[in-house]
């Protein structure tokens, strides 16, 4: 392993990157506290927009989106590395000859993976002693939940940077195969915004949308699992398709069979309903009254939409409603109905459009309002329920008025100037002789 | 080619063949890449202590075999078998191990992590690691990147990782590709030393002059296909020419 951990470091791909997470870690850290302090200037003022004033959604969250860029973009190159390099210089040959299966060759490369991406999160994450020193506020739930969700973005990415690398015979090909992966998530979850159907579906499964619950304070189990399992059996696959001396016959059957084998898990992990809502202010949760009454229905709940993807009305309901009634309600059906050529901007007019249908056993109720307020009301109707809302922790918000502008040296200077050390420390190499 | 070192070697290594129990036997191998055949029917066998030199023109399918006997490479057919058993992929390792030719592993680390890995994967002494370095003669190099070393040096770290390798059976592609004439002699004599201590040799040489050097038997290989197998003696048969040169036998019998 050690071994391993010193290919990664001597490697510049990984001080690259970590140069580059750290600029991008300060600069939109020191973008995020400039926006935050000039929102918060009105705020302090006005108890309704102090409300408004979440650090979580403010700071963490746009200035851990560098992770996220980061892991997109630049990991790929890190992890592709770590097998294609052992391909190409011949070390791969010695290694498979070596007391070691392919599985714990992997094993160890993941390992060392780890502690890589563990050592590049750090430098940017000195924002939050800054941000706690400037004043700031900081909800640790929060943070180790966001923490928790890049993680697990970096591992997927990893996974698909290593089987791209044991499937291709240069470190070109893998770099290619694995960004056309980690950016088809990307266009996926932006053409879903425009358009209806079978994509908007699919995006609910892609990297991205499963990062994005973490990024709305959700830890939600099912999408978790299902970033693990990924990552574990791209990892299988890994194992698989490294030793070179295998027939393709056989590696394709094992390959099936291990597809099977974690599907199958990862449709047994969505079952696992268990969903926790990591934020300060519940902004995922209905008041536990209102959960405790959606919980206790037994009959489905069907919803018909007719908003097209792009209207901010259904995004807007999808935060504030569809995604707390999917955490709730035990059998919800959802349906997107088409509405490709209308809309706001749309050519055909349609008086449905903008509706949304509601039925529960056999009664149905129609609205077109996208409010909690006025849709909760409507379904306790159709299921005869009675709900008196619960007294709920007043959340005032966290409106600061700071300038991390002078944090700038921090961030493009001694961070970068300590890197640079750490980088020439590891290239000179430990004196060795046999003669002491 | 030195006449006098062929020679001896030829009449010491004669003796040690005619004892020999076999150890490795390889029957009906075959392997192609896409419609290009690599490997045509190859059927020979290695007895204990025996420098077996692979020697063939260039694209003859030398590495290849190595390779597929490694398990480095999947066969289209064909049977390996170790003391009469069958050798499945997965156990090569355990009684073989092959030195390619012309890799660099680990460029931009020092030597001796590369030699140090070796030593603890197969957990060695730092003793026995030494002796092999001294042998060498590389224990100078051992701070330097494994990149930055020169080619001889690069192939004597190379063969030092065979060395250390417990295994009883070593594949060794070019071992004296990059070395000057007076290192080929040396490290010819350290493969030597090998043999006799119990190791068995298997070695893909272009070098006809170096093959006749160190090996005791020939497997002579041409477009996939053995054209010749013996030792220099049965090779002469074979060939029907008079002369003790192998150059002369290989171009007889090609």
């Amino acid at each position: 392993m050690l071994q391993e951990l010193h290919n990664l470091l001597s490697g510049r791909a990984f001080w690259a990157t970590m140069f580059a997470l750290t600029f991008l870690g300060g600069y939109s850290f020191i973008q995020a506290v400039d926006l935050y302090g000039q929102a918060s200037k009105s705020a302090i003022e006005y108890p309704e927009l102090a409300r408004g004033m979440v650090p979580f959604e403010g700071i963490l969250v746009p200035t851990l989106g560098a992770f996220y860029l980061a892991s997109t973009l630049l990991l790929p190159f890190v992890a592709i590395r770590a097998i294609a390099q052992d391909k190409e210089s011949g070390a791969l040959k010695l290694l498979l000859q070596m007391p070691i299966t392919p599985g714990w060759l992997v094993a160890l490369k993941v390992i060392v993976m780890v502690i890589g991406v563990t050592a590049l999160f750090l430098p940017p994450l000195s924002f939050v002693p800054i941000w706690l020193y400037l004043g700031g506020h900081v909800h640790m739930p929060e943070l180790l939940n966001l923490l928790a969700g890049h993680a697990l973005y970096a591992l997927d990415v990893t996974s698909i940077a290593f089987l791209a690398a044991a499937l291709s015979e240069s470190l070109s090909t893998a770099a290619i195969l694995a960004l056309a992966f980690t950016l088809a998530f990307w266009v996926m979850d932006f053409a879903a915004t425009a358009s209806g159907g079978f994509l908007h579906r699919l995006s609910f499964f892609s990297l991205t949308a499963a990062l994005r619950q973490f990024e709305q304070g959700l830890f939600n189990l099912p999408a978790a699992l299902a970033m693990m399992l990924g990552a574990v059996g791209l990892f299988a696959l890994t194992a698989t398709w490294l030793p070179t001396g295998t027939a393709v016959r056989e590696k394709l059957l094992v390959s099936f069979l291990i597809v099977l084998f974690f599907s199958v898990l990862a449709f047994a992990s969505s079952h696992a309903r268990v969903y926790v809502d990591v934020t300060e202010n519940r902004r995922n949760s209905f008041n536990p009254a209102d959960e405790v009454a959606l919980r206790r229905m037994q009959s489905p709940l069907f919803v018909w939409i007719y908003l097209s993807p792009e209207d901010s009305r259904l995004k807007e309901m999808e935060a504030n409603v569809l995604g707390k009634l999917r955490r709730t309600v035990p059998h919800l059906e959802i349906r997107y109905e088409d509405t490709s050529g209308q809309g706001l901007f749309g050519s055909v007019p349609d008086e449905r459009y903008g509706l949304i249908i509601y039925e529960y056993e056999g009664k149905r109720a129609e609205s077109r309002s996208n409010s909690p307020r006025e849709i909760l009301p409507l379904v306790y109707e159709l299921s005869e329920t009675k709900v008196t809302p619960e007294k709920e922790p007043d959340y005032r918000g966290y409106p600061l008025v700071a300038d991390a502008t002078g944090y700038g040296v921090w961030f493009y200077g001694i961070l970068p100037a300590f890197i640079l050390l750490a980088w020439q420390g590891t290239r000179r190499p430990t004196q060795k002789s046999f003669q002491n | 080619m030195n006449t006098s070192v062929g020679k001896v070697a030829e009449s010491s290594v004669k003796e040690q063949f005619e004892n020999r129990a076999e150890l490795l036997r390889v029957e009906g191998l075959f392997k192609s890449f896409s419609r290009f055949n690599a490997l045509w029917d190859v059927s020979f066998e290695v007895g204990e202590r025996d420098i077996l030199g692979i020697i063939g023109p260039n694209g003859a399918g030398k590495t290849t075999l190595l390779e597929c006997l490694a398990g480095l490479l999947s066969t289209d057919g064909g049977t390996v078998l170790w003391k009469n058993q069958p050798l499945p992929v997965h156990r090569r390792k355990d009684v073989m191990f092959y030195l390619p030719e012309g890799i660099i592993p680990y460029r931009e680390q020092p030597t001796f992590r590369l030699t140090g890995l070796c030593r603890d994967i197969y957990g060695l002494s730092r003793e026995r690691e030494r002796n092999v370095l001294l042998r060498l003669g590389i224990e100078h190099v051992l701070n330097r990147r494994v990149g930055e070393l020169s080619r001889g040096y690069r192939r004597r770290v190379l063969l030092a990782l065979a060395l250390l390798a417990p295994q009883p059976l070593l594949l060794l592609d070019e071992p004296f590709d990059g070395l000057d004439p007076r290192q080929t002699v040396e490290v010819a004599g350290l493969l030597r030393e090998e043999s006799a201590a119990g190791r068995t040799l298997l070695l893909s040489i272009h070098q006809l002059a170096d093959a006749a050097r160190i090996c005791s038997r020939f497997l002579l290989l041409v477009d996939g296909k053995i054209v010749g197998c013996g030792t220099m003696d049965e090779l002469r048969g074979q060939a029907g020419v008079g002369s003790k040169d192998l150059e002369e036998i290989f171009f007889a019998l090609t």
